[in-house]
């Protein structure tokens, strides 16, 4: 059998390229893997449950590492591993069927004690110093570096397995992912593939041991598929993408490893991981934090040259207006700019037209918009007031905050002044104010 | 490692204080975060301190220092904090989040470990599992005598934490049973439990350097899972999960001792142990209460139906059946001991026996005839619901089955009911 060959001093550079080939073809695929498996983890909320699994591996390679008399064979090692993680789940099941301990508590005391044994064992393996058993800690934080070709192959072939399984079941995944009662409706065995998965989950647990540790390995499944959650809404989409977010997260965590001495692959591994998703909570499409920002930012400005344009309407029948005169009117943060937009317009499509220094009137194409406007307030102005329930379902989809458009000090001014007269209208009618009554009335 | 041979009781006794205190404090914010289901922020909280102490530690502060604790708390809020925005914006579940948040803090916290190795006084080994048994190394003079650091930051924290909940009960109580009442009250619910994991914060930082950061989720969620199950008053689970921590924590650190092993992951495991048995044999719901009440009712259930066959075999002048399972034996043989059944092959009903086989008859006709006379049921479907409950109706039942059927003697398939009383009523008398 293969016996991994632990040698920190060597340097990297010497070692020959087929075999570094051969690791890093092998964690690339370990990576794509998780981030397949993981996806259907996450759809599922079953994250925590490979974290206790993956916790538990480590009592595993203890026991196989004696069991085996002390050969540190990578394949024994993880069947080991495996095997306590199976049986970590099946713990998590009998508690949650025997017990009134509810699935959180039951998820941290197996994490906790399967650990606790875990380390247990490895602490007096190595108290007694049993021969060979010196790398038994890489398990703890990752460690790629004692990797063979064989043993790289060897994950290579059980992640490509994983992932084939996946491919195979995906519409029976994918149908219990969404609508787990449906399926049971169905004849579906929910309750069989939801065991599947999981195992399946605990199998990428242990493949990934290597790569990323005991401790840390949970995040080799669930962040690559919640970056491609980021970009997609489709699990076709996602699973691939998942893979690729793990391919490259632990390629280049291994990469990084390997030019630091004595750093755990684990934990750059999953920074690596975390960037992606950093970036990907940032700029993806729709759901990321910039084109939310865009998004925002582009409605308050529509609204606001609306109001604008309004204004000017009104201000237009009795002849020129000032800036000043416009803004006094359509108070508010985001109207400045609207009045910037309103004269560069002047020079393209004309909406206003120059009358002197600082003297504008509407053109004609101005006066159109404007009135096509004042149309439509007033249309909603009816609904609101006739038909308040139709209103609200429409103007709750795309109406910014008025804080955003007014400011919040004039809306909490409006806001005093409305529960103002409201109190005085109490005083006056001797009756509580009602809906429809005027007083609240400071709409723009 | 702990060596066997070690003269020095004090370095134990100190070691064994520190477990037991920080087993205490973990219990005791642990009962809380169980109840409300909160027990993997406990998990996250943990794991995310590291990043928290290491940059404490950096920035100057000592080991167990007030630095290191203002460091991890911040850590620990920072994790919550970010698992909220993950769910808030991200739209990711709780336990994604949750994962996504403490693997990415952890994982800081190892690299600048590794990294900075030589400038932090912080051992990679030590983050996973702690040292126990070097915590009485570290020692500061109070009154004469050299206590570990570890011990008295623990202590302090424990302190704490008592002084907070004793003050803080009632709002902790109701936030943690009725936590949509409690808001609706007019209690600051975001506030108390905002205050829950600054406490988790602290208990996990104050048994950072005992136990480590993964073992603490032990500590934290399995004596109070365990006292959970064994009693159903908040208040006893307090006193009977902070029992279990430090009995666990002294039991641990004396089998870690004994094997010569990791004490803070043998108290773990002793802790598993703790919470196995509380399975097993916590009363009313326990594994073993429910086995035994399971079994009790199969083997009352097997001696009424084998009464009920003998007194059906001497209705009908008939052999009863041989007993065939190996309960049905069991069954009568038991009898045979309780004097229900004559010993021997041919063996019949005795006395007592033949009294308590014909209520256990009567039962099961009194029900045929009432599902005969109410629910439309065909005659070869009475027998089965009628052989179940036959075991389950008390005298009262049987007497208000019995008024109701009032005129309609006999069961369905024309056998008589067997009457109430013992010397049984003639079939002319007239029904009671």
């Amino acid at each position: 059998m293969i016996l991994a060959v632990v040698d920190d001093s060597f340097p990297a550079a010497w070692i020959p390229p087929y075999n570094t080939l051969v690791v890093a073809a092998g964690v690339a695929s370990v990576g794509f893997a998780a981030g397949v498996v993981g996806c259907f983890a996450v759809l599922r909320r079953r994250a925590l449950a490979g974290d206790a699994a993956a916790h538990a591996t480590l009592l595993g390679v203890g026991l196989a590492f004696l069991l085996g008399g002390g050969r540190r064979d990578l394949p024994l090692l993880l069947a080991g591993a495996l095997s306590t993680a199976i049986a970590a789940l099946l713990g998590l099941v009998l508690i949650g069927r025997w017990t009134r301990t509810r699935d959180d508590a039951a998820t941290a005391i197996v994490l906790g004690v399967s650990f606790g044994a875990g380390i247990t064992l490895l602490s007096g393996i190595s108290a007694r110093g049993i021969p060979g058993s010196a790398g038994l800690e890489q398990f703890l934080l990752g460690h790629t570096a004692g990797l063979t070709a064989a043993d790289a192959t060897i994950l290579g072939v059980m992640s490509l397995l994983a992932v084939g399984i996946v491919a195979l079941f995906l519409k029976e995944s994918t149908l219990v992912a969404f609508d787990p009662l449906f399926a049971a409706a169905s004849g579906w065995p929910v309750t069989l593939i939801d065991y599947a998965l999981v195992v399946l989950v605990a199998v990428m647990v242990v493949v990934g041991l290597p790569a990323a540790g005991a401790v840390l390995v949970t995040a080799l499944v669930v962040i690559p598929p919640v970056t491609a959650r980021q970009w997609t809404d489709s699990v076709g989409v996602m699973l691939p993408l998942a893979g690729i977010f793990g391919l490259v997260a632990a390629l280049s965590g291994v990469a990084v490893s390997s030019a630091v001495p004595r750093m755990p692959t684990g934990p750059l591994v999953v920074i690596a991981a975390s960037i992606l998703l950093t970036i990907s909570l940032l700029i993806a499409p729709r759901r990321g934090g910039l084109a939310r920002w865009l998004q925002a930012r582009r409605t308050v400005a529509a609204w606001a040259d609306g109001r604008l344009l309004e204004v000017a309407l009104r201000l237009d029948s009795d002849g020129p207006f000032t800036r000043e005169q416009l803004l006094s009117w359509a108070p508010g943060v985001a109207a400045d700019s609207a009045f910037k937009r309103l004269v560069r317009s002047a020079a393209l499509e004309p909406v206003v037209t120059r009358a002197g220094t600082d003297a504008w009137r509407l053109a004609v194409w101005g006066r159109e918009l404007a009135a096509e406007r004042s149309r439509r307030v007033a249309a909603w102005t009816e609904v609101l007031e006739a038909a308040r329930e139709d209103a609200r379902g429409h103007l709750t989809i795309d109406v910014p905050s008025p804080e955003a458009i007014l400011g919040a000090a004039r809306m909490k001014a409006i806001r005093e002044s409305a529960a103002a007269e409201r109190g005085a209208g109490v005083a006056r009618a001797g009756q509580p104010w009602q809906p429809g009554q005027p007083g609240g009335g400071a709409g723009g | 490692m702990i060596d066997a041979d070690s003269t020095h009781l004090w370095m134990h006794f100190w070691a064994i204080a520190t477990a037991a205190t920080v087993s205490a404090g973990c219990a005791l914010v642990g009962s809380f975060l169980v109840v409300r289901r909160l027990s993997l922020l406990g998990d996250a909280i943990s794991h995310a301190v590291l990043p928290g102490i290491v940059l404490a530690v950096l920035a100057g502060g000592r080991p167990g220092g007030a630095g290191v604790f203002l460091g991890a708390v911040v850590a620990g809020l920072v994790t919550v904090w970010l698992t909220n925005l993950l769910g808030t914006h991200a739209g990711l579940a709780e336990d994604a989040g949750a994962g996504v948040a403490f693997t990415t803090l952890f994982a800081i916290g190892v690299v600048l470990v590794s990294a900075l190795a030589s400038r932090v006084d912080i051992d990679p080994g030590c983050v996973l599992y702690g040292i126990l048994e070097l915590v009485p190394f570290d020692t500061v003079p109070i009154l004469g005598l050299e206590v570990p650091r570890a011990l008295l930051a623990a202590a302090t924290v424990l302190v704490v934490l008592v002084i907070g909940a004793v003050v803080c009960w009632k709002e902790l109580v109701f936030t943690a049973f009725d936590p949509a009442a409690a808001r609706a009250a007019g209690l600051p619910v975001g506030v108390i439990t905002a205050g829950l994991l600054v406490a988790t914060s602290l208990a996990t930082v104050a048994s950072f350097e005992a136990v480590g950061a993964i073992l603490v989720v032990a500590m934290l969620a399995v004596p109070a899972a365990a006292a959970e199950l064994l009693v159903r008053r908040f208040h006893l689970m307090l006193v009977v999960a902070v029992g279990l921590g430090v009995a666990g924590s002294i039991l641990g650190y004396l089998a870690a001792w004994r094997f010569n092993t990791n004490a803070a992951g043998m108290i773990a495991v002793v802790l598993g142990i703790e919470y196995v048995v509380a399975a097993l044999v916590a009363p009313g719901d326990g594994i073993v209460a429910r086995v035994v009440s399971r079994e009790s009712l199969r083997w009352r259930v097997a001696c009424e139906d084998r009464l009920a066959s003998l007194w059906r075999a001497e209705e009908g002048d008939a052999a009863a059946l041989a007993p065939r399972t190996l309960l049905d034996r069991l069954a009568q043989a038991r009898l045979v001991f309780w004097g229900r059944i004559v010993p021997g092959r041919a063996g019949g009903l005795t006395d007592i026996g033949r009294e308590e086989a014909r209520v256990i008859v009567r039962s099961h006709r009194l029900w045929e005839a009432w599902l005969g006379r109410h629910v439309a049921l065909p005659l070869d479907h009475l027998h089965p619901p009628a052989e179940w409950i036959e075991h389950h109706l008390g005298a009262e039942v049987r007497g208000r089955i019995a008024a109701d059927l009032e005129g309609h003697e006999g069961d369905p398939h024309g056998r008589d009911i067997p009457s109430e009383e013992f010397p049984p009523r003639s079939a002319d008398e007239p029904a009671r």
